[in-house]
This record gives structure tokens, C-alpha cells and sequence, in this order.
């Protein structure tokens, strides 16, 4: 199994003149959850995006397998997989077209989606929303399609912005499920979220945006 | 193989139907009203219509590609393309042919009925089709730059033209002269080199400029 260690050192982040949020350390590794937890605001979804490498940083830097993520040859994205809040999905194709389309572009695992899609789409329960249009979906069965991507890649690194968000009781206990499957495989997950659901978790870790601490 | 990622672009026309006729709605209401404006004096009228064709493209082209990466950017697809191991850069080479194909292409296509609109002789008619053709697929690629760079501002209706339509201008020259050379009975082929090559030159390095555009546009 690879290892893979995340490590935010200082990381400073403004926007135009506004700080989001300064001196943010914590580091990770195989097995663990970040619960990165703070009021709206806070600068969770800008820590989120900078540990993709799509935010720049003012201060500080970001490691993974102590190679900077903005050096070049730092191929971290072949090991990552961020969902946003948006939900990467296009209005105009249709539930299986999307998923296929972001299987596309996921090279960790080529074809399983394909030649077994119901599978995938019986796990969050929205086979019967296979052919219809995303734009036809309601929120939370979007945020389900969204996040079915989770099941067929085979990438370590989760990096999750409020997966939770529009879900209903029993996709949030499936998903909860999924993670647990995913920390027991020995992968990592990033995690901003409202819902303290670490009780489910046995290594868990803090980040509050509030102040800078980490509790183990 | 891609099939699908032809497909994405493809519906987007396809089951948006109104991305294909707007264009083409437009350029006829603008280019119908034209006589109206002008009065009814034919010959005055064949010399400016090739201009007016022209002007109409530009604003044409600029209704469809200003507004072009917004979509995928508030869908949180551009992120999801950025944070991807995959190389996008033939996707977004894909995404401008596409947009051409479907709104521009089909305006080109009905050019012959504008002529005979507008008593345009067959020999400036195809001078026209030519410069249009390699002349349309820059404007294009050159509106998508722009709507790339101001991608990430929330209010960029007027900014992305603004940037843009500069760099028009040597497509605008080079067809307006090959224009003029024909209607006088000059030779015009150096033009239509000269925007063979500037296709040739922004085509191919337009992607790679793109991918470079929407990472630093993300990161408002």
C-alpha cells in the first residue's frame, strides 16, 4: 500500500486585500479523517481548494509526500479527488452520461463504471434517475450523483467540500459508510462539514477555523 | 473512445437549441434592417455589404463565445477538469471547434442567400465564404480567451469584449482587403494566406493559452 503524507505548513491566504484565513498547519496520513469545522465564511472551501492546487497561497506551502503540490513534478492529482460544492455536473446530459463523463476523467480506474453501471448508481439509490437530466434532479439526489464518483475511483486522497449538505438520513449513513471503507483501506479524507459525525471515526482530527488548533 | 467527451459538447448544443438559432436569428434580423437604414441604392449597397457581413460576425461571434466558459465554471466543471490528472488541452480544443461548428458555421452556410439578398456577384461571394471560413474559427478562439480570462468575475458582461475585439483586428483587415482586391479585379491570395496563417498560428496554441487562462481565472 503507498503512503501518502499531507502536510499544511503556515498556509496564508488572502483575497484582494482580505485575509481568509492565516497560519493554518495541520498534517495527515493514511487512515485519517480532517473534519476541517468553522462558521460560514471562515475560509474552509479556499483551504479546501488550495490543497487541489486550484487556490494560490499568500504564505506558506503544502506538501504531499514532501513534495510541494505547486512543483511541477509533484503529480499529486493522480492520487486526489476533490468534489466541490458546485457538483462538476453539466445540466445537459443526464445522470449515467455525467458519470461516465467524469469517469473520463479520472485515470485511476478506466472502465469499471462502464461495464457495470448499475452498481454504481444502486448506492446511493438513483438508478431510477439513470436518463434523466441533470438539471431535472432535485439538490440532493445531484449531490448523490456528485458524489458517486467516490465509489469508483481508486484515488487515496478525498478532498470534500460539505458532502453532507442536501442529503437525506439514509445517503448520509451510506456515505458515512463509504468513508469508513475508505479509511480502513488505508486512504485519506479531507472534509470541511457542519455535522460533527467523527464519532463514527477512530483517528480522527480537527481542524477549527476559528482558532488554529488541532485536537487528536 | 471519447465518445462521450464529444458528446458533452455536442448536447450542449443540441439540447440547448436556442445556442444554435440565436446566432443565426441575429445575423439575419441585423443584416435585413440594414437596407432599411441605407435606402434603396443598389449599387451603393454591393459595395458596403461585405463590411456589413463582417461587422455582423464580429457581434455575432461575440453574443456566443463572450459568455462561453460561464456554464462550467458555476457547474464547478472547470475545477473538476483543473484537478484532474488529465490533460485537458484537446477538450478545449474540441470546445472551440464545436462552438464554431454550431454558431458560426451555420450563418456561413446561408451566406449564398444574403447575396442574392443583396446582388452580390458569385466571384466576391466566395471571396467572402473564404475569408469567413478561415477568418471566423480566430474569432472565435480569440472571444473564448476572453470569456476565459474574465471567467471568475461575477459582472464581466462588458469586460470580455472589451479585451477581445483589439485582437479582431487583423482578421477585420486582412478579409476587408481581400475583399476589396476582388471587387476590383486584383489578385488577393497573399491575404488569404496571411489568415491561413494566423488560423494556423492561434488554432493549435489557443488550448494550451486556455488552460493556462482558466488556472489563473480560478484562482480569483
Amino acid at each position: 500500500m503507498k503512503n501518502i503524507d499531507i502536510l499544511v505548513d503556515n498556509a496564508t491566504c488572502l483575497r484582494g486585500d482580505n485575509l481568509i484565513f492565516d497560519n493554518i498547519s495541520f498534517n495527515l496520513s493514511n487512515g485519517e479523517i480532517l473534519f476541517i469545522m468553522g462558521p460560514n465564511g471562515c475560509g474552509k472551501t479556499t483551504l479546501i481548494r488550495s490543497l487541489c492546487g486550484i487556490q494560490h497561497l499568500e504564505n506558506g506551502c503544502i506538501k504531499i509526500n514532501n513534495v510541494n503540490i505547486n512543483n511541477p513534478e509533484c503529480n499529486f492529482l493522480e492520487n486526489l479527488v476533490y468534489i466541490g460544492h458546485n457538483d462538476s455536473l453539466s445540466e445537459n446530459l443526464t445522470t449515467y452520461e455525467n458519470l461516465e463523463y467524469l469517469n473520463k476523467f479520472d485515470l485511476s480506474n478506466k472502465d469499471e463504471f462502464i461495464s457495470n453501471p448499475n452498481k454504481f448508481l444502486k448506492f446511493f439509490d438513483i438508478s431510477k434517475y439513470k436518463n434523466y437530466l441533470v438539471s431535472e434532479l432535485s439538490q440532493g439526489n445531484k449531490k448523490k450523483v456528485a458524489l458517486s464518483r467516490l465509489l469508483f475511483t481508486n484515488k487515496k486522497i478525498w478532498v470534500l467540500d460539505e458532502p453532507l449538505s442536501f442529503l437525506d438520513e439514509d445517503s448520509k449513513n451510506n456515505l458515512i459508510k463509504l468513508f469508513l471503507d475508505h479509511i480502513t483501506n488505508g486512504g485519506l479524507i479531507v472534509t470541511s462539514t457542519h455535522i460533527d459525525f467523527s464519532n463514527y471515526f477512530e483517528k480522527s482530527k480537527y481542524l477549527n477555523m476559528k482558532g488554529i488548533n488541532i485536537n487528536e | 473512445m471519447n465518445s462521450i467527451i464529444f458528446k458533452k459538447e455536442i448536447y450542449t448544443y443540441f439540447r440547448n437549441l436556442n445556442y444554435i438559432f440565436l446566432p443565426l436569428i441575429f445575423f439575419f434580423l441585423v443584416i435585413s434592417i440594414f437596407p432599411l437604414v441605407i435606402g434603396p441604392n443598389k449599387s451603393l449597397i454591393a459595395k458596403i455589404i461585405p463590411g456589413i457581413i463582417w461587422i455582423t460576425i464580429i457581434f455575432t461571434s461575440l453574443l456566443s463565445s463572450s459568455n462561453f466558459f460561464k456554464d462550467d465554471y458555476n457547474n464547478g466543471i472547470i475545477e473538476m477538469y483543473l484537478t484532474s490528472e488529465k490533460s485537458i488541452e484537446f477538450i478545449l480544443f474540441l470546445k472551440i471547434i464545436i462552438c464554431w461548428f454550431f454558431t458560426i458555421f451555420p450563418i456561413i452556410i446561408f451566406i449564398p442567400i444574403v447575396s442574392i439578398m443583396f446582388n452580390i456577384s458569385l466571384h466576391t461571394l466566395t471571396t467572402i465564404f473564404l475569408t469567413l471560413l478561415l477568418g471566423t474559427p480566430v474569432l472565435v478562439s480569440i472571444g473564448i480567451f476572453g470569456s476565459a480570462l474574465t471567467m471568475g468575475i461575477s459582472k464581466n458582461n462588458i469586460l470580455g469584449p472589451i479585451i477581445t475585439v483589439p485582437f479582431y483586428i487583423p482578421v477585420l483587415i486582412f478579409s476587408a482587403s481581400a475583399i476589396e482586391s476582388v471587387s476590383n479585379g486584383l489578385p488577393y491570395d497573399l491575404q488569404i494566406y496571411v489568415l491561413l496563417s494566423i488560423l494556423l498560428l492561434i488554432l493549435p496554441t489557443m488550448p494550451y493559452l486556455l488552460k493556462y487562462t482558466l488556472r489563473i481565472s480560478i484562482n480569483n
